[in-house]
């Protein structure tokens, strides 16, 4: 079946309690808008609407499922509920949050906050090879603080690229877009297949997924660092097992940035999970530890290396 | 065509399921099959899979919405699938080549079509009666049709289980054909292996089945099958069709095959493992209300410690 196209619901359109504005994004999975509540504040509300399942065209508003899908649409409705769930009880500055859920036009929609600002991705466009180390760290800190408290929640997000991650207009981060965060989704369900993106997924997302942990989104947290340096994505981590023509951080942007900045980066993306950062905290120990230590620590040695890694993993301890 | 239907397949007490069922249909024609793969035999249940899987593959072909001539359809899906054993059986250098039972019924236009091979049954029951029950090829049938054994007496008798004609091994099956039967509402097809009838009684197609909702009676009917089956409890697998008015009120999981597009195809086929049901069924509308009601709870009592608010 070719992939279809669902036509988002209407500007003005009134859905229970909120107002469509306009549509934000549209994914695979579902539909973003940009609505209003009945106080007229902005709300982003995601509505479910599998392409490869349900098809939505020209004006009706429900969407039409074909008997043989019903069972995969639902299967894929467990999943949006499981994101709502992981997303409800989190509750943190640095993640999006859900503020009400409901049911109508024959699917599920969530509501979230909605945040001015922009995404890191359109960040990255706008200010290709002149961000800041600065800047990195800052973000990426912060982010990390989010992203502990998914993993604090025995969640994995499992997309995390630049385009998930948004910027308010005070600069601080959110991560966005927990889609992605449903490890249970079976590999009997082949039209449900897990969406990742190519270049931020870790190696493990592609084929072994029962190695996945908290590893794989520092790997997809690494890639999107690097992607801050590069200006866009780094080499698909599936090719890279192949030929890896991936030029390490500390090669090409010798100089440029605080060596020990681009050790983490490498550290963050390298091929096999367990070499990596083994949890966030341990990711964030060392991009916070510039700013307190001396530079002279930073490792330019083997030996350092080693020291910089064991700091590192007592840390998590 | 509107109908509930209902399928389950349990090992009873053996180690493997040699049996296999499935059902497919289009807008407007439907098919079931019950395949019951010979123990005695090497590779019973290879031969139960194949005849399955060979014909609801010739229903897909073949239904565009509405199969053509279905007489010849079932008897030349039923022959071909008997081939497709032997070839089997000659690619694998089988010493023999493996065996199973078969019944397979087609229906469309209100009009039901079966044929049989080996001892699995088509029961049609219609208002609270058995008014049709396809006849074993066993030796067993055989001396009960000559009024040399009677049926209390069939129903221990040793040699019960040994039939004459099935698909697959080194003979030509000999495949019983019905007449065309036209359906009414309310009736019910209920296709099963020996290891359901069996451990019961024909009565008791009846009093289970008729006027329930077969969704909730069929389990039950098997419940009573496998524990009257005991120790040595066969395979037991069946398959239950209620026909409804196509001008009814649906009523509950009914199927209705009227919004199908024309070329639309639903089949349902029990693997080689398969969870019972209920563990795989989807997510219903009190789910749904559930999930929804929960998250809400959930967003209500953390949004209490909103560092924000």
């Amino acid at each position: 079946m070719p992939p279809q196209v669902n036509s988002p619901l209407p500007p003005g359109f009134q859905l229970e309690q909120y107002r469509i504005e306009q549509q934000l994004s549209l994914g695979g999975f579902s539909i973003v808008y940009l609505a209003t509540d009945q106080e007229d504040k902005p709300v982003a509300i995601k509505e479910y609407l599998p392409n490869s399942l349900a098809l939505r065209s020209g004006d009706q508003i429900e969407p039409q499922i074909a008997e043989e899908h019903q069972a995969a649409f639902r299967y894929g409705m467990k999943c949006f509920f499981e994101e709502g769930r992981s997303l409800a009880r989190l509750m943190h500055p640095n993640v999006v949050r859900v503020l009400n859920f409901f049911r109508a036009n024959g699917t599920v929609y969530m509501v979230m906050q909605f945040e001015r600002g922009r995404t890191l991705q359109d960040y990255i466009q706008r200010n290709k090879g002149q961000i800041k180390e600065r800047f990195i760290r800052g973000v990426f800190t912060r982010m990390l603080n989010g992203l502990r408290e998914v993993h604090a929640h025995k969640l994995l997000h499992l997309d995390i690229k630049p385009s998930n991650i948004y910027l308010r207009n005070d600069g601080t981060p959110v991560l966005l877009d927990f889609g992605a965060a449903r490890q249970t989704l079976a590999q009997d369900q082949p039209m449900l297949k897990p969406m990742y993106t190519p270049g931020f997924a870790p190696p493990e997302q592609f084929n072994d997924r029962e190695h996945l942990g908290p590893w794989s989104d520092i790997y997809s947290t690494g890639a999107a660092m690097y992607a801050c340096l590069a200006g866009n994505a780094p080499q698909r981590s599936d090719e890279r097992l192949k030929k890896d023509l991936l030029e390490p951080a500390t090669k090409r942007w010798a100089g440029q940035y605080s060596p020990q900045l681009l050790e983490i980066i490498d550290w963050c993306l390298d091929l096999d999970p367990l070499r990596r950062p083994q949890s966030v905290y341990a990711l964030q120990k060392a991009l916070v530890s510039r700013t307190r230590t001396a530079v002279a620590e930073v490792p330019g040695t083997l030996l350092g290396r080693v020291v910089l890694r064991l700091r590192a993993l007592t840390g998590k301890a | 065509m509107k109908f509930t239907i209902y399928q389950e397949s349990r090992p009873g007490a053996r180690p493997n399921n040699q049996d296999r069922v499935a059902y497919s249909y289009t807008r407007e024609s439907l098919l079931l099959v019950v395949a019951d793969g010979m123990g005695g035999h090497l590779h019973g249940e290879i031969a139960a899979q194949i005849a399955v899987q060979y014909v609801v593959e010739a229903f897909q072909r073949a239904a565009r919405p509405l199969v053509q001539d279905e007489a010849m359809f079932l008897s030349r899906c039923l022959g071909n699938a008997h081939a497709a054993i032997q070839d089997y059986a000659f690619d694998k250098n089988l010493p023999e080549a493996p065996r199973t039972t078969i019944v397979a019924c087609l229906i469309q236009k209100s009009v039901a079509f079966w044929a049989h091979a080996g001892d699995s049954r088509l029961y049609l029951l219609r208002r609270g009666r058995i008014a049709q029950q396809t006849k074993d090829h066993s030796r067993l049938q055989m001396m009960l049709d000559q009024g040399l054994i009677d049926e209390e007496a069939a129903a221990r008798h040793p040699a019960r289980n040994r039939i004459y004609s099935c698909l697959g091994g080194s003979h030509s099956p000999q495949i019983e054909f019905s007449s065309p039967v036209p359906l009414f509402a309310d009736d019910i097809v209920a296709i099963c292996t020996d290891g359901v009838w069996g451990n019961l009684a024909s009565e008791d197609f009846n009093t289970h089945l008729a006027g329930t909702n077969i969704l909730d009676s069929t389990p039950g009917l098997m419940d009573q099958a496998e524990r009257q089956g005991g120790a040595s409890c066969d395979n037991l697998t069946i398959l239950t069709m209620h026909w409804h008015d196509d001008y009814a009120e649906a009523q509950g999981p009914a199927i209705s095959t009227e919004a199908m597009p024309a070329d639309g195809i639903t089949t349902r086929m029990e693997g080689f493992a398969r969870p019972r049901p209920g563990e795989s069924g989807g997510l219903t509308d009190a789910d749904i209300e559930q999930a929804i009601s929960e998250i809400n709870l959930a967003i209500q009592k953390y949004s209490r410690f909103d560092p924000g608010k």
